[in-house]
């Protein structure tokens, strides 16, 4: 009698919806993708094969090099200006006994609201006119600052928002690690008349550093996909200014005059792109590979 | 010494009022009566309360339609996802074909490495081909699918650190592979499998690029890409707006209320694990 | 016996998820073979399918029609009161039609939506539609529109529109225009009484007002740059007045260049009066409500729009306290421009296109939709009610109806006009077109000069030209 673990039908039908779910809208869309980009089909006529012109034109274009400048700018925001913000937070919520919950629970909340309903809100904060950022700033005497209508501030304005929807998941994540960090180090450490600060850098710091470098790879991730931000707040403007590449993919397969061939080149440039950061990342400061159960 | 304790407090505090203040400010400007008054007086408790506001946004946004839209199909594609991820894991995990569970776990594991919008106009041209556009089901099976490789990975994990003694003795009952599944492993699985749910669910009801792009009939659309047109349509109207945006954010803050500790966990496990 | 189950379900899945894929695309296609083959019964067999209609009558199965339009918000009220008086009109004189109707943004509807659904193969079967050669002949080309002509010598109205040209392919009809417009300035009259500022009639005139206005802080021409088709209004009026009525024309034809003297200056002097602050502040993060915002609360004195906002301000609960205070005046003469100066910017190219996969019953509904829509009562109430202008001829007496004031100026300045010019947005190329729109905002932006902006475009429209 064969074991009902091994029976082939459940098995079966425990997998394949999974599988053919996951292959038609993941698998058969990166393949797609690859055949498509290297075409010029805009939906309405026959296409053609382009080879690799396509990309040729991306790089080629300013406005898409300017696109991968600002997907590095927020990524590269991300690494040097939150995560030692990020660092500095948690480890202050760890340092305090008392309201410890009501900070972690607070500043997460962000990070559940979608992106787009806070691209409507800071879009409203960044207002000019009735923005309480501006009526802050006019408290002070200094003019009507455009936001989001001049190319100098708008990528920052995009920045903060980012940063403000995005610290707080990242603080509770290395909170979690720092709490997980036995006391007996510690203490062994006051013992040894080691102040705060330095109990924080030579103990702390050091044991959570595989974790900040999930953080880090998260970051990258994070960087590479930023996308619904910018259409809301901008559309990628002024004069592209805040756009990145998938805003610019959306913007050329999804505008005025789609050209999908050209999107879905863009789509497998992001990938690449996302790839190369992770693997160059992965490789210069390596990583302890954990997951995986077989 | 007090200074010592103090600090991080004061830090602390100046940090959450950061993160606050821009839902603080939302919520007083939606009970505002006109933009001059929001202007003049951002930070301030409303002059006089508008709560009429709300009943105009809920009308002129069509509020009730979207909500609906975002409930049904986030409920249904997380709860898919939640079981198909969970029978998956199950069969890989546990039964006994490590070779193809192996196999399939690498698969699925792909999935997890790329970025979101990546197979955005990849999908847009499936859907349109399959001749689902502009219905439910071209954001269903998008969000179902995508949530199915970190729902087979978290479950994965899980079921594996579940003791096999309660399988043998089941066995020994006489119960079938799927009795067990359904019978045993489920119920034991619960705490993981409300995790995955509430993440997928939060994951659909906030997703935008695809419910914009794949659904423009007006009485399907979800709740992001209608709060953006309420936007657009009623720019100058900036207390509506806001309105909009508490609607949106309600709904969300209250699960979260109730749920912080198993969408904390879920989202940020989720991560690490990936 | 593992290893044969693992193959199994590894086959197994890729092959049902390429077929599944594939498959889809194969019923795209038919869907679209099948077109030719569902027009000719329906164009064929309309007597049994009146007779039947008419005998089925309450009997008759309900079905839909779908409907999209972009009357949606505030300033868009009053036409979409026209539309939904004709749909329920429709819907009584056709037995079982329910129209669905789908409102839209204008321009995601016209550069987002629409352009995907007809990718797709599966538009609306009514919807709004621009004509030209980047909207509606692009898709006549591939063959996805209805054509009207016969529809319309059926109903007897084929020669009482005002200007066709836009939908029309090869002298095939496919789709009609709902209203002319032009775009010029409106003002706010207390405001120019207020500074002693008479309407301009010549360019230094207008500069002249601009320049007190400033100079008493305000902000002579509103703007809202955000959505790049609203200053190209301002400059297309422009280079029709530089470079002549026939220039905009002429970029596809290839007798006119984007960077020839003239058409740059037109483009100069929108940068000079950029550079002057003329414009809103952080116009670039600023929408087209917003523009309207600006004027109505008189933070500007002067707004270049089209015609089909007159509306807006006979509507206080839009236009506050510049309810019926508003005027209207075209674009001054220029100096040393080319062409007759008197020509104003006329566009007949908003209006309905139809699907070209209708069955028997949608084409009735159709063609029920196009009686009542296009006919005289309902252009004179656009024109009375909405203050837009009519895209078919009106008797005179019609016309005498129109009683308010800004209407009135408008109709007046297209009376007085020598002739009329389009929009270069439905001349050339959906290229073309998109690239003005980004090298607008640059100009705004300070980050290409007109020298610049127009060698760019001429670089596009060449090649085209050599496309095409």
């Amino acid at each position: 009698m064969k074991h009902p673990m091994r029976n082939p039908w459940i098995y079966t039908l425990f997998t394949v919806p999974t599988l053919l779910l996951y292959g038609m809208f993941f698998l058969w869309p990166m393949l797609s993708s690859a055949y498509y980009a290297f075409t010029d089909w805009n939906g309405l006529e026959n296409y053609r094969y382009v080879g690799w012109s396509n990309f040729a034109a991306a790089f080629g274009d300013p406005d898409f090099r300017r696109a991968i400048v600002n997907n590095l700018i927020f990524i590269g925001f991300s690494i040097f200006v939150q995560i030692p913000l990020i660092v500095l937070f948690a480890l202050l919520i760890a340092s305090v006994r008392r309201l410890r919950g009501f900070y972690k629970t607070t500043v997460f909340v962000p990070s559940i609201v979608s992106t787009s309903v806070i691209g409507i809100l800071w879009g409203f904060i960044y207002e000019p006119e009735v923005g309480p950022l501006n009526r802050l700033l006019a408290l002070f005497g200094a003019g009507p600052v455009y936001w989001l209508a001049e190319p100098k501030w708008a990528l920052p304005a995009v920045l903060i928002a980012n940063a403000w929807q995005w610290m707080g998941f990242y603080i509770v994540l290395v909170l979690a690690a720092i709490l997980a960090i036995p006391r007996e180090l510690h203490e062994a450490a006051v013992v040894d008349g080691a102040n705060g600060w330095q109990r924080e850098l030579n103990i702390t710091v050091p044991l959570i550093m595989p974790l900040i470098s999930v953080v880090v790879m998260l970051s990258i991730a994070g960087g590479m996909r930023v996308v619904d931000i910018v259409l809301v707040m901008t559309k990628g403007g002024p004069v592209g200014a805040t756009e990145v590449m998938a805003s610019y993919m959306v913007n050329e397969a999804m505008g005025i005059n789609p050209n999908y061939g050209f999107g879905t080149a863009i789509a497998l440039i992001i990938f690449a792109f996302a790839l190369l950061l992770t693997s160059l990342y992965q490789l210069t400061f390596g990583r302890r590979t954990e997951g995986g159960y077989f | 010494m007090l200074l010592k304790r103090v600090v991080p407090h004061a830090v602390l505090l100046a940090y959450v009022a950061a993160v606050l203040f821009p839902f603080v400010f939302v919520l007083f400007s939606s009970l505002k009566g006109s933009n001059v008054e929001i202007a003049a007086d951002p930070f301030g408790i409303p002059k006089t309360w508008h709560p009429e506001n709300y009943l105009e946004a809920w009308v002129k946004a069509k509020i009730g339609v979207y909500f609906f839209n975002s409930v049904y199909l986030s409920f249904t594609s997380a709860l898919t996802a939640a079981l198909l991820s969970a029978a998956t894991a199950f069969a890989i995990i546990r039964m006994r074909y490590p070779r193809i569970g192996r196999w399939i776990y690498q698969t699925v594991l792909i999935g997890m490495f790329i970025p979101g919008n990546v197979l955005f106009i990849a999908q847009y041209l499936l859907v349109m081909n399959l001749g689902v556009l502009n219905t439910h089901w071209a954001l269903f099976l998008p969000y179902t699918a995508g949530a199915l490789p970190l729902g087979v990975l978290l479950l994965a994990a899980f079921m594996k650190s579940l003791p096999g003694e309660l399988e043998e003795a089941a066995i020994m009952d006489g119960l079938s592979s799927a009795g067990l599944f359904a019978k045993i492993v489920l119920p034991l699985t619960l705490p993981a499998l409300v995790t995955v749910f509430i993440v997928n669910f939060l994951g659909a009801w906030n997703e935008y690029l695809l419910a914009n792009f794949f659904i423009s009939k007006d009485a399907l659309r979800t709740l992001p890409t209608g709060m953006v047109g309420f936007r657009d349509a009623f720019r100058t109207n900036y207390a509506l707006i806001c309105t909009g945006i508490v609607y949106s954010v309600a709904p969300v803050l209250l699960l979260y209320a109730f749920l912080q500790k198993q969408i904390i966990e879920g989202m940020t496990v989720g991560s690490v694990k990936g | 016996m593992k290893k044969r189950l693992g193959a199994a379900i590894l086959i197994l899945f890729i092959a049902l998820s390429t077929v599944l894929a594939a498959c889809g695309s194969d019923k795209n296609e038919n869907a679209s073979k099948g077109n030719e083959g569902s027009a000719s019964p329906g164009a064929s067999a309309p007597a049994s399918a009146g007779t039947g209609d008419d005998a089925g009558g309450k009997d008759a199965e309900p079905f839909t029609v779908s409907l999209r339009h972009i009357q949606i918000g505030e300033a868009q009220k009053f036409r979409k009161a026209i539309l939904d008086d004709v749909v329920k009109k429709t819907e009584a004189e056709v037995p079982g039609l329910k129209f669905e109707l789908d409102g839209v943004e204008d321009q995601v509807n016209r550069f987002t939506k629409l352009p995907a659904e007809m990718a797709a193969g599966n538009p609306p079967k009514i919807f709004d539609l621009f004509g030209g050669a980047g909207d509606a002949l692009k898709y006549a080309k591939a063959g996805r529109l209805l054509d009207v002509t016969p529809i319309i010598e059926e109903l007897g109205i084929a020669d009482k529109f005002l200007n066709l040209s836009q939908f029309t392919l090869d002298g095939r009809v496919y789709g009609l225009p709902i209203g002319g417009s032009t775009e010029g300035f409106f003002y706010n009259i207390p405001m120019f009484e207020k500074y002693g500022i008479k309407v301009p009639t010549t360019l230094e005139e207008l500069e002249a007002a601009a320049e007190t206005l400033k100079q008493n802080g305000i902000t002579p021409f509103a703007m809202g740059s955000k959505a790049a088709w609203v200053p190209l209004m301002m400059v297309n009026t422009l280079i029709g007045r530089y470079a002549g009525p026939e220039a905009i024309d002429g970029f596809p034809a290839g007798t006119h260049a984007w960077n020839s003297p003239e058409v740059t200056a037109a483009f100069a002097k929108y940068e000079e009066w950029v550079k002057k602050g003329y414009f809103t502040k952080g116009e670039l993060g600023l929408e087209y409500a917003d523009m309207l915002n600006q004027f109505v609360t008189g933070k500007a004195g002067m707004m270049f729009d089209g015609s089909w906002r007159a509306s807006v301000f006979k509507d206080p609960s839009q236009a506050g306290e510049l309810t019926g205070q508003v005027g209207f005046f075209p674009m001054p003469p220029v100096p040393g421009g080319k062409g007759d100066q008197t020509y104003v910017n006329g566009n007949y190219s908003n209006g309905y296109g139809f699907s070209a996969d209708l069955n028997e019953r949608e084409l009735t509904a159709v063609k029920a939709f196009i009686k009542n829509m296009y006919n005289e009562e309902m252009q004179l109430r656009g024109l009375l009610e909405d203050g837009v202008l009519p895209s078919m001829k009106l008797s005179g007496d019609a016309l005498g109806k129109v009683e308010d004031p800004l209407v009135k100026q408008i109709m007046e300045t297209m009376r007085r006009a020598g002739g009329a010019f389009s929009h270069f947005d439905s001349t050339v190329h959906s290229e073309v077109y998109k690239e003005s729109e980004a090298q607008i905002q640059r100009l705004i932006a300070g980050r290409a000069t007109a020298a610049e902006v127009t060698e760019a475009l001429q670089k596009i429209q060449e090649i085209a030209n050599a496309n095409q």
